[in-house]
């Protein structure tokens, strides 16, 4: 019947590109159809437009939750990005003829959603079906199939379409596929089928249609009946919408799979050069004198004469196999072995950039992009950190003070308000940017970024439009979510920082709701003293970030008395659970320092008997003194009354020893400094008799296990002076490793029973 | 022509039906010096297949794409490099593929720490140098000079043993392609299909690491221990069975659970981890090749014929691994006895008497 032509192609083949074109040159059709999305023909527009630079790729999603995307992912040699391409050049009406995209996610709601395109879209019919074939034809021709296709096809000077017909055909006939796998193959061939029957009706004739599709399909648009209106009225259609997005280089060759990405896009641009050029014997060329400057680059030293040795031995690699151009495998395997010394691992980087590339495609400003989407690249310029849009990590420093050189309240600020939008993105688990840990202890003011843009970026992004329309209107929406399943104050008070951090006092409000009501029920301390020392920190450096406050102070009001109330009772605890303990007491203290609004009469009362009782884990009770002492509450004589009562002869030796502990949790350079309770210590020991030595021996080990080299020397002085001995000799038998002896006696300590302490 | 009392016959003798075969069925076209087509020489490196009803028995069993890489250097009158792990088969391909190529594996200059300039170029018969004075039949030519002459293919062992100066007289032959010889007012053209296969060994690197003038000359090639279990399994389960008919040992072949056990321990040992990568171990401080697998298994083979019921027995095996494995007395030792038992004791039944017998020479 003369029907329309058939183009069998390879996704992302350079080869199926350039002869598509020169076929379609010949053909001079009036409708070419290529396989991909019915539904997303206004795309086509994007790609033609002149500032579009490839990779790009066309991303489908579900605007209902789980979202679930499709991607289709197009370099400028991808033949259907070719056939597009010449539609639009010699201005031949052109249309995507396979399944809507709404279909496609209707059809995959069990695919894994982590793998987006590399199952689904346009190419999928191939990818299992043919799998066990592949494996088959490795074993055959000892070469993985993608050398196979690029020695075979990529190389092919001749008839290429009937080539990769009858290649499509046998795989066909040789492929066992799953059953599902195989009727969606058949549904979809049949819509595409029907698309063209539509074309043929409305009155192009058929011989003037061209149709671009994977080689895969072309027995089966030829076999198949067209897809009746009943069967196309029965399809699953699941609430879509599209966008296009740049895509990386990087990107596509992370992707495995038929069809969703390859190995080497920026080699095959090569291959896609050379056709171009002086044809396919060129690529070796090419390729190698870019590895080679690549590596040279790198730092390394590369001769000409080794390039020229590489191309040599590549060509009688392909000879060899009897191909009449190196594949990319010769090539690198011949790189490696005149210009690597044998090992890939030095040739990796340079050979990562050769194949891989850095190239990030480019869309022209007005593609059809979601709201937020539009938001993100507003803002993106309006706070310029446009330049950061780059495939390498890039730093950023942000001083959030005012500046107070600039003429505009905004240029002012500028720097806060990046750091708004970093965080918003971060909340929003958009991985652009990370936030580094602060190099400088207490600069508040200071933030430091890592950012890098990669094509997820951009998928998250489009994600993100589910939750508003703005980013600032999907952080908020985001918080507000997770703010209400928080169950914990010291989750919500996270929360709260965040949307402090976004500078979003409206959802700060919300989490200081839910945060106040959480708190209302009993919290652990730790718990309480984590969240106020959080909030603490947003009184103190509200205004860094013009965030107002005053709404705060309530609520740590709040926390402060609670834990005042209940740290005596937290006090009685064991061993295992008193840092924690400490650790609490230690962020009090500095609330009640850092807010004048606390009362302290009730912080230091509440010391002094913390300090004084007995029934208490006396680590604690040692902590609550070493605040003490800190402040300037303690006079020298409450103190030494203190060691000696609590390191009398007759008290048990761990509890003398964990108060000690305590003791030295804090300011030690006031404990060193003070003489008198050395002496104390020494005396308590001495008067230990052997067994009580060795319990109280474990505790006070631990206690000086964190002290400094400098603070042991100067404990060392002190107990010098008190008995009478040279300070340096004192300090080097300190110092010095333990004998074999002592390291017996040490050992022995192993068989201690600690379950009795 | 061969005589069957050669302890050890070249690769051309041993292998002569098969490269006959394959030289009778050439038909693709084959570069000048050579005497079959690149695809014949991998043929037979590789083996698996069937010539004119000659089995060619695979010479090389590993990678084949390392094969044809060092068949295409060859073939572009490079130089190739062989460097690996002692036992990783250096030698042992660089001896077929001269085989192969030029039916000739004997040109060939053992690099030590003695060898001097002399042997790579020529040196003089000094009774007739003093008799006659400086004339060509008065000169002693190196392997090198010969290869150059009938344009094959010359091979150099264990280069970086050399002294570097000895390792520079290389040079000027390689880029040159000439020789030239003062006394006699000669420069020696090398012919077509003159080349060199070198071989070094990753453990000597620094001894005398090969210059960059020298290393630019040269296609290298890494030769890899073998990458698993049972690729390893089949390279030492062929080769004893071909040692032991060559020795004439009088043993039975060792059966599979022996070579298992050997090539596991083997493995284990030298990766510093159990098969199942479940466990780290300590590495011992042997090299534990693959070759050193072979000559263990043929030497308790020996044992076994010359003193025992021509089975090997677990005590020969035993005593055999502890000399292979306990080399640096002190250290190897723990390792080996922690290895006993800690990976060996656990292994159930069908290792159970090796353990016993090890343990027993371990106290």
């Amino acid at each position: 019947m003369g029907g329309p032509a058939l183009f069998g192609v390879r996704h992302l083949s350079p080869a199926a590109a350039f002869h598509l074109r020169r076929a379609l040159d010949q053909a001079q059709p009036a409708l070419v159809l290529v396989e991909g999305p019915s539904d997303l023909n206004d795309q086509m527009q994007w790609l033609c437009h002149p500032e579009t630079r490839f990779p790009a790729a066309i991303l489908a999603y579900t605007q209902t939750p789980p979202v679930r995307t499709l991607l289709y992912p197009l370099a400028v040699y991808s033949p259907e990005v070719q056939a597009i391409l010449w539609a639009h050049e010699h201005g031949v009406p052109c249309r995507f003829m396979d399944l809507p995209s709404s279909v496609f996610l209707a059809l995959s709601p069990e695919e894994d959603p982590s793998a987006p395109g590399g199952d689904d879209g346009p190419q999928d019919g191939a990818e299992r079906t043919t799998e066990s074939v592949y494996r088959r034809l490795e074993t055959l021709t000892g070469e993985d199939h993608d050398t196979f296709w690029e020695r075979r096809f990529e190389q092919l000077e001749g008839d290429y379409a009937s080539a990769a017909n009858t290649f499509g055909r046998e795989l066909r006939a040789a492929s066992l596929d799953s059953p599902r796998h195989q009727a969606e193959t058949l549904v979809r061939e049949a819509y595409m089928k029907r698309v063209i029957a539509q074309a043929i009706s409305s009155g192009v004739p058929a011989e003037r249609i061209f149709c671009v599709c994977g080689a895969f399909h072309v027995a089966g648009l030829e076999e198949n009946a067209p897809m009746t209106d009943e069967e196309a009225a029965a399809l699953p259609r699941a609430d879509a919408a599209a966008t296009l997005m740049p895509y990386s280089y990087y990107r596509l060759s992370s992707r495995s799979g038929y069809g969703a990405g390859n190995k080497a896009p920026a080699y095959f641009e090569l291959l896609w050069e050379a056709l171009h050029g002086g044809g396919p014997g060129e690529t070796p060329y090419l390729y190698l004198t870019r590895l080679a400057a690549a590596h040279r680059k790198a730092g390394n030293l590369t001769s000409s004469a080794e390039v020229i040795e590489a191309a040599r031995l590549a060509q009688t690699l392909a000879a060899l196999r009897g191909s009449r151009y190196p594949t990319l495998r010769d090539l690198r395997d011949a790189s490696v072995s005149t210009m690597g010394h044998g090992a890939f691992s030095e040739l990796a980087l340079a050979a990562a950039d050769t194949e891989i590339g850095k190239t990030i495609g480019f869309l022209p400003e007005g593609v059809s992009r979601t709201s937020v989407q539009e938001d993100f690249y507003r803002q993106l310029k309006a706070l310029r950190l446009e330049k950061f849009r780059a495939a390498e990590l890039q730093r950023l420093d942000l001083d959030l003070r005012e500046k107070l050189n600039v003429k505009s309240q905004l240029a002012a600020l500028a720097d806060l308000r990046r750091s708004f939008f970093l965080h918003r993105l971060r909340v929003l688990n958009i991985h652009f940017a990370s936030l580094l840990p602060s190099r400088q202890e207490g600069a508040n003011w200071g933030e430091y970024w890592d950012l890098r843009w990669t094509p997820e970026v951009e998928i998250e992004i489009v994600e993100s439009a589910l939750l508003g329309d703005t980013i600032e209107g999907a952080a908020a929406y985001a918080l507000k979510e997770r703010a209400e399943e928080s169950t914990s104050i010291a989750q919500a008070a996270a929360i709260f920082e965040d949307a402090f951090l976004c500078g979003m006092p409206a959802a700060a409000q919300h989490a200081l709701a839910v945060l106040q009501g959480l708190s209302v029920d009993a919290a652990a301390l730790a718990d309480v003293a984590e969240t106020a020392h959080r909030l603490s920190y947003v009184v103190r450096f509200g205004d860094l970030r013009r965030f107002d406050a005053a709404p705060v102070e309530p609520l740590i009001r709040q926390l402060y008395l609670r834990a005042c109330l209940t740290l005596a009772d937290a006090c009685i605890c064991d061993v295992k659970a008193a840092p924690a303990v400490t650790l609490a007491m230690d962020r009090l203290n500095t609330l009640q320092l850092n807010h004048t609004f606390l009362e302290g009469d009730r912080w230091l009362s509440l010391l002094a008997e913390l300090s004084d009782r007995d029934d208490l884990n006396t680590r604690c009770s040692g902590f609550a003194m070493a605040i003490l002492l800190e402040r300037g509450e303690v006079d020298e004589e409450l103190l030494a009354r203190e060691v000696a009562r609590r390191l009398s002869p007759g008290v048990p030796a761990e509890l003398g020893a964990g108060w000690f502990e305590g003791l030295a949790g804090k300011n030690r350079y006031a404990l060193i400094a003070r003489l008198s309770l050395w002496r104390h210590l020494d005396g308590y020991l001495s008067g230990l008799d052997e067994a009580a030595f060795r319990r109280a021996l474990v505790f006070l080990r631990r206690a000086f296990a964190d002290f400094s080299p400098k603070e042991k020397n100067d404990i060392a002085e002190n107990l010098g002076e008190i008995w009478g001995v040279n300070p340096q000799q004192a300090a080097e038998s300190l110092m010095t490793d333990l004998t074999a002896g002592e390291q017996e006696l040490l050992s022995g300590l192993d068989e201690f029973d600690f379950d009795n302490i | 022509m061969s005589d069957k009392n050669v302890q050890r016959l070249p690769a051309e003798e041993l292998f002569q039906r098969e490269l006959d075969a394959l030289i009778a069925a050439e038909t693709d076209p084959i570069p000048t010096g050579w005497r079959m087509s690149p695809r014949s020489v991998l043929t037979y490196i590789t083996g698996g297949a069937q010539v004119k009803g000659v089995d060619i028995t695979p010479k090389y069993m590993g990678n084949r794409r390392l094969v044809e890489i060092a068949i295409a250097t060859l073939v572009t009158d490079r130089a190739l490099l062989l460097i690996g792990e002692p036992g990783t088969a250096k030698s042992w391909l660089s001896e077929h593929l001269c085989a192969a190529v030029n039916g000739d594996s004997t040109k060939v200059v053992q690099g030590t720490a003695g060898t001097t300039e002399e042997q790579i170029r020529y040196s003089w018969n000094y009774a007739m140098l003093i008799a006659k004075g400086p004339c060509p039949e008065a000169m002693v030519k190196s392997p090198v000079y010969r290869a150059m002459e009938t344009g094959s293919v010359a091979r150099l062992e264990e280069i970086s043993r050399c002294a570097s100066e000895v390792q520079d007289a290389l040079i000027s032959i390689l880029s040159e392609k000439r020789l030239s010889v003062p006394e006699l007012g000669l420069e020696v053209p090398a012919q077509k299909g003159f080349s060199v296969i070198a071989t070094a060994n990753t453990r000597d690197k620094g001894v005398n690491d090969m210059s960059a003038a020298l290393k630019r000359r040269f296609n290298i090639v890494i030769l890899p221990t073998p990458s698993d279990l049972e690729t390893e399994l089949e390279i030492v389960r062929t080769r004893v069975e071909q040692l032991s008919t060559g020795l004439d040992l009088n043993a039975s072949q060792p059966e599979g659970d022996t070579v298992e056990q050997v090539v596991t321990i083997f493995r284990e040992l030298r990766a510093g981890a159990t098969l199942d990568g479940k466990q780290k171990l300590k590495a011992t401080s042997g090299v534990l090749s693959t070759a050193e697998a072979i000559s263990l298994l043929a030497n308790s083979m020996a044992l076994a014929g010359s003193f025992g019921d021509g089975r090997i027995t677990p005590a020969d095996l035993a005593a055999a691994l502890q000399g292979a494995v306990v080399k640096d007395e002190d250290k190897d030792k723990v390792y080996w006895k922690e290895y006993l038992e800690n990976v060996m004791k656990k292994r159930g039944s069908a290792w159970l008497p090796l353990y016993r017998a090890c343990r027993e020479l371990n106290g």
